[in-house]
């Protein structure tokens, strides 16, 4: 067919006149933003169109949000009124099991409306809203349409039919898509905004709180407020009820039921979160696992916002109950490990750390920008290398625990310090934390007669300032190996990973010993002294993390002497 | 020795800079220990002061920060300036070189710190007015030139030491209230704690960050 024949054609289909010869020519420049100008006309005809083809599947698509919660009842065709709240608000909590048998996907929305579709329908007051909403995607989908549409266009002659029917071809294929997802987001909306099913959800939660009788006050009024929504709904039943109605209709049902709207709320939110997830899944089977190995797999989860009433409630026991138990409390939070490694300026150490840190690290990227890509790569190797060779040993239960070297404990503790560092060509200052060490011991050993809660603030203080000098000697290391200028990558990584398997067990060796004296101690109170034992093994595990941190952001002062 | 003081509201980061031996060290253990350490020896990397002093009413926690003046440091004393809200550069009056060098001194300070940072310049060593090398008014000049607080003092008798670490607080806590240093901005030196009267162990939250990354 000539091509001024479809051009004619195509315009006066489109009633719209172009200068055809001027298209045609910016478009063999192919000049992009032109092409996609055209086409937006053409699309946004096409688009008029698959929304009015639309219409037919809309209808489908309606039925299918409502079966998403009735898969359990399919074969059960006739279902009354009240039964079928009963189902969907059991559906609405039990939504997991259906996602489970329709993992495959969209599976989970092809079932829908096969038998039951129009069964369906006369519970179906939201259905008008629904259309709306589904004419409102079809718009939004409109919108969207025209972008993939210019790339297949085509040259030559015939170019205005093969470019509708292609586009045809294209929307077509949009459309389904599109459909699909409004589908999915129908489902969504239907089942998170849609009027009822709040209600329910608003039911369900004032049903909970009914069973309480703190909360029953509110709850005739909740009660009532359901059955006027759904009696203004059913008046527009079969007509397009118009928003307004259904607006009013909730906002009366939220201001009845005030605060009872938040717990529904959140149950809302709840369902789109994991309708969300479910239409995730469909694009990425492997998240199923993902979440069951996060142990976000639904069975018998307990639902978000039950967990959070309920810990609210529990919170609200407990409060009763503490009152009491301050004063207890009081003693250990006096005995606060955050605080006294505050004291011990420790704090402050692991900043001038950190700084020392990240300053080296930059002083490295400054240095691998000055680089060529060989050279550059060449020295990412390096760095690498040191990260590699940069580790510390996992944290064994010490099977060479000399049996209790000869001579006094600090003097041992001293040595293996000395022993972990020798290979370092700089001279530390291990006196500060030897001498705590043997102050601690000293105290151990001459106090008697003290209660278990100063043995408990002495134990806390102790690791709080052994760990706050450890700092200070990871910092004056650093300080010193970078201001060093022999250097040595291998025997500073030794003696770092070294020293920090000395220190770790130095603090572990404290914490036994007063766990030690307060079991010595023939208290009248058994389960204080457990605890306390717990928590100076919890303040130990505190003091080797901050341990670990250590070791860690001295990596960038030993990789800056390797390259 | 458990028992710190925590009834402060602020906490202001202090760094002291300047020439190997011009006395920084001595400065600041006048300041915390009010006593005059004669063989001070050389401070590595940092070390660390602090006082609790008091301003229009508020307890203000210094943390000084005390570097070493030896050049074979200045790589690692460099990384120190960073949020300090009081900068306080000496040079010993009886050494020039110590003032001649203060331009670079204040080149560091200018590029390693916040326009906000309240820098004090102190001659020190003013008991050995004898061996005077550098005049009080050219010093004082260059301080105004520069935007400086200035004046000399001494580490031995203490004269002007403690007005040094009081006047750069005030300085700062002027400009937290005047508005031109931000509280929430990160290197901003300063620290705020709403102060808790009757619960003096209330967790200071600032303090709490131990995390590498």
């Amino acid at each position: 067919m000539p091509s001024s024949d479809s051009e004619d054609f195509e315009s006066a289909d489109e009633g719209q006149s172009y200068e055809k010869k001027d298209r045609k020519k910016r478009l063999s420049s192919s000049n992009y933003s032109d092409n996609a100008l055209e086409s937006d006309q053409n699309v946004a005809k096409s688009a008029a169109q698959s929304s009015n083809v639309g219409k037919p599947a809309d209808k489908q698509q309606d039925a299918d949000g409502w079966d998403d919660f009735d898969i359990d009842d399919n074969d059960t065709n006739i279902a009354t009124a009240s039964d079928r709240n009963d189902n969907k608000s059991k559906s609405s909590v039990s939504t997991k099991p259906a996602v489970k048998e329709s993992n495959t996907g969209w599976d989970d929305f092809d079932d829908w409306g096969q038998d039951d579709g129009y069964s369906n329908a006369p519970r179906e007051p939201a259905k008008p809203k629904l259309a709306e909403l589904d004419a409102e995607l079809n718009a939004i989908k409109d919108k969207m349409a025209p972008t993939p549409a210019p790339a297949p266009a085509p040259t030559g002659g015939g170019w205005g039919w093969s470019m509708h029917s292609l586009l045809n071809t294209a929307t077509a294929g949009i459309t389904t898509l599109t459909s699909q997802v409004s589908q999915g987001i129908t489902t969504v909306l239907e089942t998170g905004i849609g009027a009822p099913e709040p209600e329910e959800l608003a039911r369900k939660a004032s049903q909970i709180k009914e069973s309480k009788p703190s909360s029953s006050s509110n709850t005739p009024s909740v009660e009532q407020v359901p059955e006027s929504a759904s009696a203004q709904s059913k008046d527009g039943d079969g007509a397009y009820l118009p928003f307004g109605n259904l607006i009013s209709g909730v906002t009366k049902f939220v201001e009845t039921t005030g605060p009872k709207v938040i717990s529904g709320g959140l149950d809302t939110l709840e369902t789109i979160g994991k309708k969300t997830m479910e239409i995730l899944q469909d694009g990425d089977p492997g998240l199923v696992k993902k979440r069951a190995m996060l142990g976000l797999s639904s069975e018998d989860k307990p639902v978000l916002s039950q967990v959070l009433r309920e810990a609210r409630e529990k919170a609200e026991q407990e409060e009763d109950k503490t009152e009491g138990v301050v004063e207890e409390k009081r003693v250990v939070e006096v005995v606060n490990y955050e605080n006294l490694f505050n004291d011990f300026d420790g704090p402050v150490y692991l900043e001038a750390l950190k700084l020392l840190s990240s300053q080296t690290s930059m002083r490295i990227e400054e240095q691998k920008r000055t680089l060529d890509a060989a050279n550059r790569q060449a020295m990412e190797e390096t760095l690498e290398m040191v990260v590699e060779i940069y580790e510390l040993p996992e944290k064994e239960e010490d099977e060479d625990d000399e049996p209790s070297p000869e001579g006094p404990k600090p003097d041992a503790f001293h040595e293996r310090l000395q022993a972990a560092t020798q290979d370092l060509s700089i001279k530390l200052q291990f006196q500060p934390v030897v001498k705590q060490y043997k102050e601690v011991l000293d105290w151990l050993s001459n106090t008697e007669d003290v209660t278990v809660d100063v043995i408990y603030k002495q134990a806390v203080s102790s690791l709080a300032q052994a760990t706050s000098l450890s700092m200070h000697l990871y910092h004056k290391t650093s300080e010193l190996i970078l201001a060093s200028k022999i250097r040595s990558t291998v025997d500073e990584s030794t003696a770092l990973s070294q020293l920090t398997v000395v220190l770790r067990k130095h603090i572990s060796d404290l914490a036994a010993q007063f766990a030690e004296k307060l079991n010595s101690i023939s208290a009248d109170n058994k389960q204080q002294v457990n605890e306390y034992i717990t928590n100076i093994f919890l303040e130990a595990g505190n003091s080797s993390t901050y341990l670990e941190t250590a070791f860690q952001l001295a990596l960038p002062i030993i990789q800056i002497g390797a390259i | 020795m458990t028992s710190g003081p925590y009834n402060y509201s602020y906490i202001f980061k202090y760094i002291i800079i300047g020439d190997m031996g011009v006395g920084k060290s001595c400065l600041l253990h006048q300041f915390t220990d009010k006593k005059f350490m004669a063989d001070c020896p050389h401070t590595i990397g940092v070390e660390f002061g602090t006082r609790i002093i008091e301003v229009a009413g508020q307890k203000i926690k210094l943390q000084i920060w005390d570097t070493a003046g030896q050049e074979r440091f200045r790589a690692v004393t460099r990384s120190y300036y960073r949020g300090a809200a009081g900068a306080l550069m000496v040079y010993d009056i009886t050494r020039r070189s110590t003032y001649n060098h203060l331009s670079s001194w204040l080149t560091d300070t200018r590029n390693l710190t916040n326009p906000s940072t309240v820098i004090f310049l102190i001659g020190n060593k003013s008991d050995l007015d004898g061996q005077r090398d550098v005049t009080y008014e050219e010093a004082k000049q260059f301080a105004d030139e520069n935007g400086l607080m200035f004046v000399e003092a001494s580490a031995k008798t203490g004269q002007n030491v403690e007005e040094a670490f009081l006047e750069t607080a005030k300085k700062i806590y002027q400009s937290i209230q005047d508005g031109r240093l931000d509280l929430n901005a990160a290197e901003s030196g300063v620290q705020h704690k709403p102060a808790s009267p009757g619960r003096p162990l209330a967790a200071p939250p600032a303090a709490r960050d131990h995390c590498a990354c």
